[in-house]
C-alpha cells in the first residue's frame, strides 16, 4: 500500500455563480464521495482551501496578493488516500463531483524516504 | 446523509436569512445582504463536505447571525444609509429576530414587499422567486421560459424600485391589508400556474414551482392577519391541482386530458388537505375567485369517473366565477362543459361570445373545442378544418401530438 494525494484544481465555486440548489447538490455529492472512501477505509485526510492567495516569487521575494477571480485555475483542496497504485487512485477519483465544471484531479504519490 | 430532510434546504433558508437581515439593515442594503447570504452558503457547502452538522438549519441560522457584524462593517465602509440600529449589535434585540416566529414574520414582510402593487407584475414574480425562494436568475429563466438576461433586468428594475421608493419593510395594516393580500395571492397563483401549465418537458421544475407557491401560501395561513378565506381557498385550489400533477403525464409522456387521466394516480393526501382547507375557506360567506375555482376542481375530483362528472354543478360554479372575473378562457370552458352535457346550443352560445385572440397562445384550445363541437353535431369536415387551425396555433409538442391523435380519430 502507498499513500497518494488527490489535488483538486479548477475555478472557485464563488466565481462560478452557483445557485443555492446547485451548491447544495455539489455538497451532497462530495459528502457521498467522502463517505464512500471512508467506508472503503482508503481515506487518510484532506482539507478544503480558502480562495485567497499570497504568492512569494524569486530572489526578491516579490509578494502579490491574488483573489480567485484573477486566477482561472486554483487549487481548491486535496484528499490523502491509501491505495495500491496510480490506477487504483484513478478509480477512486472517478467520483470527483466537479468534472462538469471543468475541474481537474491531479494524482501524486507521497514520497517515502528510506530510514 | 439523510437528504430527505435537506430537500431544498439552502434554497428555503436563503429567503429566511435575507428576510431577517433585511429587517435589521433595511431594504436599501438588499444587495450587500444577498451577497453575505450567498457567501454563507458557499462556506457551508464546503464546510459540510466532510461532515454535516447535526442540525443544518440551526447551523445556517447561526451563521447568518454571525454575519450581522460583517454586514454592518461593510455598510459603514461603503458609507451607505444605515437604518436606526440599536447600539451594540450583539444586543438581545438582534438575537430575538432570529427566533422562529420572528423569522416567519420577516419572511411575510418580504413576501408583501415582493408583491407590492406598484411593482410591475412580471418583476414581482422574478423578485419573489429570487429573494424569498432562493432561485438563481438562471433557474428563474428556465422555470419561466424566459431569457436569463430578461430576468436579470427584471430583478434590477425591482430592486431599483424598492430602494428608490423607500418601501416600509412591514406587513400592511388596516384598510391597506385586503388589497395588498390580493396582490400577494395573485403572485402566488401565477407562480403556481407557471409550474402547472408549463410547456416544459421537465416535470421536475414544474413541481418545484408548484411546491414553492404552496410554501409561500403557507406563510399567509400561519399569520392571523393574512389567513383570510381567500388564502385558504387558494391553498385548497393548489392542493387539488397538485394532486393531479403526476397524472397529467402518462408513461408515454403524452398530455392526458381529464377524461383519460388515471384517477388512481391522483394524490389522496393532497386531496384531503385540500378538503380541510376548503372547509376553513367557507367559514364565512366571503367568496373569492379562488373559492369558485377550487369548487370546480373539487367537483372533478369527487366524480368517481369522468362520465360521472356533475357538469351542471360545474357550469354553475363557472357562471359565478365568470361574473366575478369575466375572461375569454371561462367562456371557452363553459362551452366545453356544455359539450360534455350534450347541450350543443348553449355550447355554441358561449363560443360565439368569445374572441380566440383573447386566449393568446392558448387559442388552439378554442379551435380544438370547436372541432369537438362539430364532431358532436356530425360535421366532420368542419371539425377537421378547426383542428388544422388548432395545429397551426399550437407550440407545445405534447399538445400537438394530442391534437394529431384527435384528428386521426375523426377520419
Amino acid at each position: 500500500m502507498k499513500n497518494f494525494m488527490m489535488i483538486f484544481i479548477g475555478a472557485d465555486y464563488a466565481d462560478l455563480g452557483l445557485s443555492q440548489e446547485e451548491m447544495q447538490g455539489r455538497m451532497e455529492k462530495w459528502f457521498a464521495w467522502g463517505n464512500k472512501m471512508e467506508q472503503a477505509g482508503v481515506l487518510k485526510g484532506g482539507e478544503a482551501l480558502t480562495p485567497q492567495i499570497r504568492r512569494i516569487v524569486g530572489q526578491n521575494r516579490t509578494v502579490t496578493d491574488l483573489s480567485s477571480a484573477e486566477v482561472k485555475e486554483i487549487v481548491g483542496g486535496y484528499y490523502l488516500v491509501e491505495a495500491i497504485d496510480f490506477d487504483a487512485v484513478q478509480e477512486i477519483a472517478q467520483d470527483f463531483p466537479d468534472y462538469d465544471l471543468g475541474g481537474t484531479v491531479e494524482i501524486r504519490e507521497i514520497m517515502v524516504f528510506d530510514h | 446523509m439523510n437528504s430527505k430532510n435537506l430537500d431544498h434546504l439552502f434554497r428555503h433558508h436563503h429567503g429566511k436569512m435575507v428576510s431577517v437581515l433585511t429587517r435589521i439593515f433595511g431594504l436599501s442594503n438588499l444587495e450587500i445582504i444577498e451577497d453575505a447570504v450567498q457567501d454563507t452558503f458557499l462556506k457551508a457547502s464546503i464546510n459540510w463536505r466532510k461532515k454535516q452538522p447535526d442540525n443544518p438549519e440551526a447551523w445556517l441560522t447561526k451563521a447568518a447571525k454571525n454575519r450581522v457584524l460583517d454586514i454592518f462593517r461593510k455598510i459603514q465602509a461603503e458609507k451607505k444609509h444605515l437604518p436606526e440600529l440599536k447600539s451594540g449589535l450583539e444586543s438581545i434585540a438582534v438575537n430575538e429576530l432570529f427566533l422562529d416566529a420572528e423569522i416567519e414574520d420577516a419572511q411575510l414582510r418580504m413576501i408583501f414587499t415582493a408583491c407590492h402593487p406598484k411593482l410591475n407584475p412580471k418583476d414581482r414574480i422574478s423578485f419573489a422567486l429570487r429573494t424569498i425562494s432562493g432561485f438563481s436568475s438562471k433557474e428563474i429563466a428556465s422555470a419561466l421560459l424566459t431569457k436569463e438576461e430578461t430576468i436579470k433586468k427584471r430583478l434590477f428594475r425591482a430592486r431599483k424600485f424598492i430602494q428608490e421608493s423607500d418601501l416600509a419593510f412591514k406587513i400592511p395594516q388596516g384598510q391597506e391589508l385586503p388589497h395588498r393580500i390580493e396582490s400577494v395571492l395573485e403572485v402566488i397563483y401565477l407562480i403556481f400556474n407557471e409550474g402547472f401549465h408549463s410547456n416544459k418537458k421537465e416535470v421536475l421544475i414544474q413541481k418545484e414551482l408548484c411546491g414553492e407557491a404552496m410554501r409561500l401560501c403557507k406563510y399567509l395561513l400561519k399569520n392571523k392577519h393574512t389567513n383570510i378565506p381567500a388564502s385558504y381557498a387558494l391553498f385548497a385550489l393548489m392542493c387539488f391541482h397538485a394532486a393531479r400533477l403526476d397524472a397529467k403525464i402518462n408513461t408515454e409522456n403524452e398530455l392526458m386530458d381529464l377524461k383519460n387521466q388515471d384517477r388512481n394516480k391522483w394524490s389522496f393526501p393532497l386531496i384531503q388537505m385540500g378538503n380541510t382547507m376548503m372547509n376553513k375557506a367557507v367559514e364565512n360567506n366571503e367568496f373569492s375567485t379562488y373559492h369558485y375555482e377550487a369548487a370546480i376542481i373539487a367537483e372533478h375530483i369527487k366524480a368517481p369517473s369522468f362520465e360521472q362528472t356533475n357538469w351542471k354543478k360545474i357550469l354553475t360554479w363557472y357562471e359565478c366565477l365568470h361574473k366575478l372575473q369575466p375572461t375569454a378562457s371561462h367562456l371557452l370552458i363553459m362551452g366545453v362543459v356544455c359539450l360534455q352535457s350534450k347541450n350543443y346550443i348553449k355550447a355554441n352560445y358561449y363560443f360565439e361570445q368569445l374572441n380566440p385572440e383573447d386566449l393568446e397562445q392558448r387559442s388552439y384550445l378554442f379551435y380544438s373545442a370547436k372541432a369537438d363541437y362539430f364532431v358532436a353535431t356530425n360535421n366532420k369536415k368542419e371539425a377537421i378544418i378547426q383542428l388544422n387551425i388548432a395545429l397551426e396555433k399550437v407550440t407545445n409538442r405534447l399538445e400537438k401530438e394530442f391534437l394529431e391523435k384527435k384528428k386521426l380519430t375523426i377520419n
